[in-house]
């Protein structure tokens, strides 16, 4: 059955016909009588856990600084770089400085637009993290001789692949904790999950109230995540998978003490939303996810993930958000292709992917194939 | 549908009820004993009955906008308190803001030519003959019966002088309009009353105020043209007359309207406009969720008592209902959205599992949420609601110099399940003699708490929601609704709500053998809310009314059982 808590007469029809309509479905092909849990995923970001010593070189200055920085390389005189220091720590705006900024990149000796051509902006090797302890999985499996591996704090691995925290950890905009979020992420899953339609989760077992093999799948639902009025995600709604093939994903795992992990470890591909990134694509998945006495789910994702698309994604935010949310923006560009640890470009040799993990929190749901319980999808 | 013999007409005869008063009193002629009627009542409309009047008129696409009064519930009935209000100045000043902008609504260029169905021959100049024609079908709808020859003069007049002021026919049909819409005549529900011709000595209401209590009763609106044909031709103070119309009524879609401003009168929905939960409790509870709970139990009724036409007693133990994807969400059960994301919730058929608690609008949400603390649930308060809607018995006051300490005391530990904080109450005799016939009710409904949402656990303590009501044990909140479904009570309640909704007042002492018809003739008819009304509507003695001068000293009986 589809839930564990549906046992009404009407719904195990519908929810036998839903389970007919899976053949050619990711969503799960279960054993017989097997128990699956839904989730919606009520909150999604890159995990983080900022401490006091994680940036030896510190942490990047703030905007404004790196803008002088900027000006300084682009000629501009230090009488200059001091009266519009002066001018920002009054409060006035400095068009001229901020004119500069806005077209900082330079090709051909011309400026250009820093957010729209990033490797035509000089790289002021802003520092990357340094710290011992980052959330995620091995996935190159080099283990403690990985150079560049981390400890995850919780389950103490090491060689925990997470160059994407190395490289953005020491911004401002993404340095947080799981309960202190980044300011980056949480204004960036302010806006996707108002925008975009609801990530599911779906967990199926024998008996998921005991240890043994699980499927794991995820998909992209019709509706967005619903929300309470004070903000918390709703638990127990319904919602139904989006029949677009490209949002549809499996996984072979195993449940654990409580906790999910794949074993199996394939590709992700969730499409999102353009608004910060057309889709969001993961290889060597790796999972860690708790199920919760409260029926909610939390944990980690890992893998490795185009790392250009994420540039684009905090690009989009342009001048103003680079003042308000994300900080140097053409440098998050830098920080991403040096710290980039997969995918070598076969012709230059540069990385085309990152390795990640994403910390998510997700709630109890309702799911079904939105073909199975929707007649309109059906006649279309 | 009960086509049973009348009970009027054979022999009628006057006697003397005691205290010496002389009225009318009808010999049944099929088993209904003799019944004294009560006095004629003026009522003015509810806010429902305003805004239906000018949907059923104007068409739904008209904005009321404004702000209507309030309206008054008393002895349960919002239908009783319209009896017993007037209008103040504030809220004259709204139902004038109303008049205008619905005025304006009627003439202005989107539905004149649909609303208007004369053309002027000028739209600069007065045309005496369209507007005529126009006042006075809208005066016939609006009134509920023709205008008089002066009060069409009247109207006719002021439109031309309007229209010679502003140049422009349809501002002079407008100010006409609007000063119909703000007439007591139309406001009120005025009972006009005539001998009885044959009755001697009795009276009866005349045929358009009948047609009125007749359209109030099924539709909650006023009488349509065929309705309002009926009265003026006489046919509708003919037994067959009276007949074909009732069932003409109970056939039309517009009979919904009806049934819900009852249940939702009976049920005191008007409380859902002040319904508010703590969201930090009850996180997934808002202005949607009380909406849509509101409009389920309302369609689990229809479901049961118009669609299906089943046994009216079913509605408190019905497995069946509908729910929308936010309510699905307070319920805990799959609803799916049916239309693109982004599109209205619809309304989707759902029916609880043999085992599952709920059943039953008891067990619903727009009952357990909406008679409930802000913060809570509460066992005594839904305990009170149960007695007082469902059964109506009345619960007395608490007196005056309650002593809380010992409830306070129980309450101090945050462990302590409502059952035993309750439990205080026995050991206080000024509380125990009401609490005993509340707290033990509500107590069955303490799996769901304060919002509606299903809980099995309280202060760490598996909840025992088993009881007894009126000798009836039940082991769970389904078990309650299977003792209000053989209560007794539950039946007479209905019947007694019934009948005073239509009467506008409550059942006059001599109207008794009146009641105990109903009854019967319901219980006869499988407790099908349909034959009730259709009883009650064909029934003389909601059109016969006590002559205005022995109304004073009419003993009127307090139908409600005072239950200690």
């Amino acid at each position: 059955m589809w839930n564990n808590e549906l046992e009404s007469a009407p719904m195990k029809n519908l929810l036998l016909t839903a389970l007919v309509g899976l053949a050619g479905f990711a969503l799960c092909a279960s054993p017989a009588e097997a128990e699956t849990r839904h989730y919606a995923v009520s909150w999604f970001g890159m995990a983080t856990n900022s401490s006091d010593n994680d940036c030896s070189e510190g942490v990047h200055p703030v905007i404004e600084e790196i803008y002088l920085r900027y000006a300084s390389r682009l000629g501009a005189s230090p009488e200059q770089i001091a009266d519009w220091r002066k001018k920002m720590m009054a409060g006035e705006v400095v068009a001229e400085l901020y004119e500069m900024m806005m077209n900082r990149g330079r090709i051909d000796g011309e400026p250009v637009n820093p957010y729209a051509h990033p490797a035509a902006v000089m790289d002021l090797h802003l520092p990357g993290l340094d710290g011992r302890y980052a959330y995620g999985f091995d996935l190159d499996g080099k283990g403690a001789d990985d150079p560049d591996g981390f400890e995850d704090p919780v389950t103490h691995e090491l060689g925990v692949d997470h160059q994407m925290y190395r490289a953005l950890g020491c911004s401002r905009a993404f340095r947080g904790t799981l309960e202190g979020r980044p300011t980056y992420y949480a204004w960036a899953w302010g806006q996707l999950k108002s925008s975009q339609p609801a990530w599911l989760i779906s967990i199926t077992g024998q008996d998921l109230g005991k240890d043994g093999p699980v499927t794991v799948a995820f998909n992209r639902a019709l509706e967005h995540v619903r929300f309470n009025s004070d903000g918390s995600p709703r638990f127990d709604v319904a919602y139904r998978i989006d029949p677009d093939p490209r949002s549809h994903n499996r996984f072979e795992g195993e449940l654990n003490d409580g906790t999910v992990t794949i074993t199996e470890h394939g590709s992700l591909r969730l499409l999102q939303n353009p608004l910060v990134a057309p889709e969001f694509n993961l290889s060597n998945v790796h999972l860690r996810l708790t199920l919760n006495s409260d029926r909610t789910a939390r944990g980690f994702i890992g893998g490795y993930q185009p790392w250009h698309p994420v540039y684009w994604g905090i690009a989009g935010v342009g001048f103003g958000g680079e003042q308000q949310v994300t900080g140097d923006i053409p440098g998050f560009y830098h920080l991403l292709k040096r710290y980039a640890d997969a995918d070598p470009d076969p012709v230059t040799g540069q990385n085309m992917a990152i390795s990640t993990t994403y910390y998510l929190e997700a709630v109890p749901a309702f799911v079904a194939p939105a073909t199975e319980v929707t007649a309109w999808l059906g006649s279309r | 549908m009960n086509r049973r013999a009348r009970w009027w007409g054979v022999g009628a005869a006057i006697v003397l009820v005691a205290g010496g008063i002389a009225a009318t009193v009808m010999m049944a002629s099929s088993g209904v004993g003799p019944v004294l009627s009560g006095p004629p009542v003026t009522r003015r409309l509810t806010s429902v009955q305003y805004q239906n009047i000018i949907r059923d008129v104007f068409g739904g696409d008209i904005d009321i906008g404004g702000r209507l009064p309030p309206d008054l519930r008393l002895e349960g009935l919002l239908s009783i308190g319209a009896s017993h209000v007037s209008i103040t100045a504030a809220g004259m000043e709204q139902y004038d803001a109303m008049a205008r902008a619905i005025a304006a609504q009627v003439v202005d260029e989107k539905h004149r030519d649909m609303l208007v169905r004369c053309q002027p021959a000028s739209i600069t100049a007065p045309d005496e003959q369209c507007a005529r024609e126009f006042l006075a079908e809208a005066g016939r709808l609006l009134y509920r019966r023709p205008l008089t020859d002066r009060q069409l003069e009247t109207y006719v007049t002021a439109a031309a002088d309007a229209t010679e002021i502003t140049h422009d026919f349809y501002q002079g049909l407008k100010l006409s309009l609007s000063a119909m819409l703000t007439s007591p005549a139309f406001l009120f529900r005025v009972e006009v009353v005539e001998p009885d011709p044959n009755e001697e000595g009795a009276y009866r209401l005349d045929a358009y105020s009948k047609a009125s209590q007749l359209s109030f009763f099924l539709w909650n609106s006023a009488p349509d043209s065929q309705l309002l044909a009926a009265a003026e031709s006489g046919e509708l103070h003919t037994r067959s007359g009276l007949e074909e119309q009732v069932e003409r009524m109970i056939d039309s879609p517009r009979l919904e309207a009806g049934i819900r401003a009852f249940f939702a009168d009976q049920l005191r929905f008007t409380e859902f406009a002040t319904l508010a939960k703590d969201a930090q409790l009850f996180p997934k509870f808002n202005a949607q969720v009380a909406a849509d709970a509101r409009e389920q139990t309302l369609r689990t009724i229809i479901d049961v008592v118009l669609t299906d036409n089943r046994d009216f007693r079913e509605i408190f133990t019905t497995k069946e209902t509908f729910l929308t994807p936010a309510l699905g969400a307070i319920y805990r059960v799959p609803i799916y959205k049916q239309g693109p994301n982004g599109s209205p919730d619809q309304w989707q058929p759902y029916e609880f599992a043999a085992d599952d608690p709920r059943a039953g609008i008891l067990t619903q949400v727009a009952f357990t949420a909406l008679h409930s603390p802000a913060g809570r649930g509460s066992p005594t308060i839904r305990g009170k609601a149960v007695r007082e809607i469902a059964l109506c018995q009345e619960v007395p006051a608490p007196p005056g110099d309650v002593d809380f300490s010992k409830f306070l005391q129980a309450s101090a530990n945050p462990t302590s399940t409502a059952r035993e904080r309750l439990s205080a109450h026995a050991s206080v005799p000024s509380c125990a003699g009401c609490h005993k016939i509340m707290d033990p009710i509500g107590l069955a409904l303490e799996n769901f708490n304060g919002a509606g949402g299903y809980r099995t656990i309280e202060g760490g303590v598996q909840i025992d929601a088993s009881g007894v009501l009126d000798g009836i044990p039940f082991e769970n909140a389904a078990g309650l609704g299977e003792a209000v479904y053989k209560n007794p009570a539950a039946v007479s309640c209905v019947v007694n709500r019934l009948s005073e909704r239509a009467l506008g007042r409550q059942v006059t002492s001599g109207e008794r053998n009146w009641l105990d018809y109903l009854k019967s003739d319901f219980a006869d008819n499988g407790y099908r809310l349909l034959a009730l009304m259709e009883e009650i509507a064909s029934s003389e003695a909601l059109y016969s009314v006590l002559p205005s001068q022995q109304v004073a000293s009419a003993p009127v009986e307090n139908n409600r059982e005072v239950t200690q």
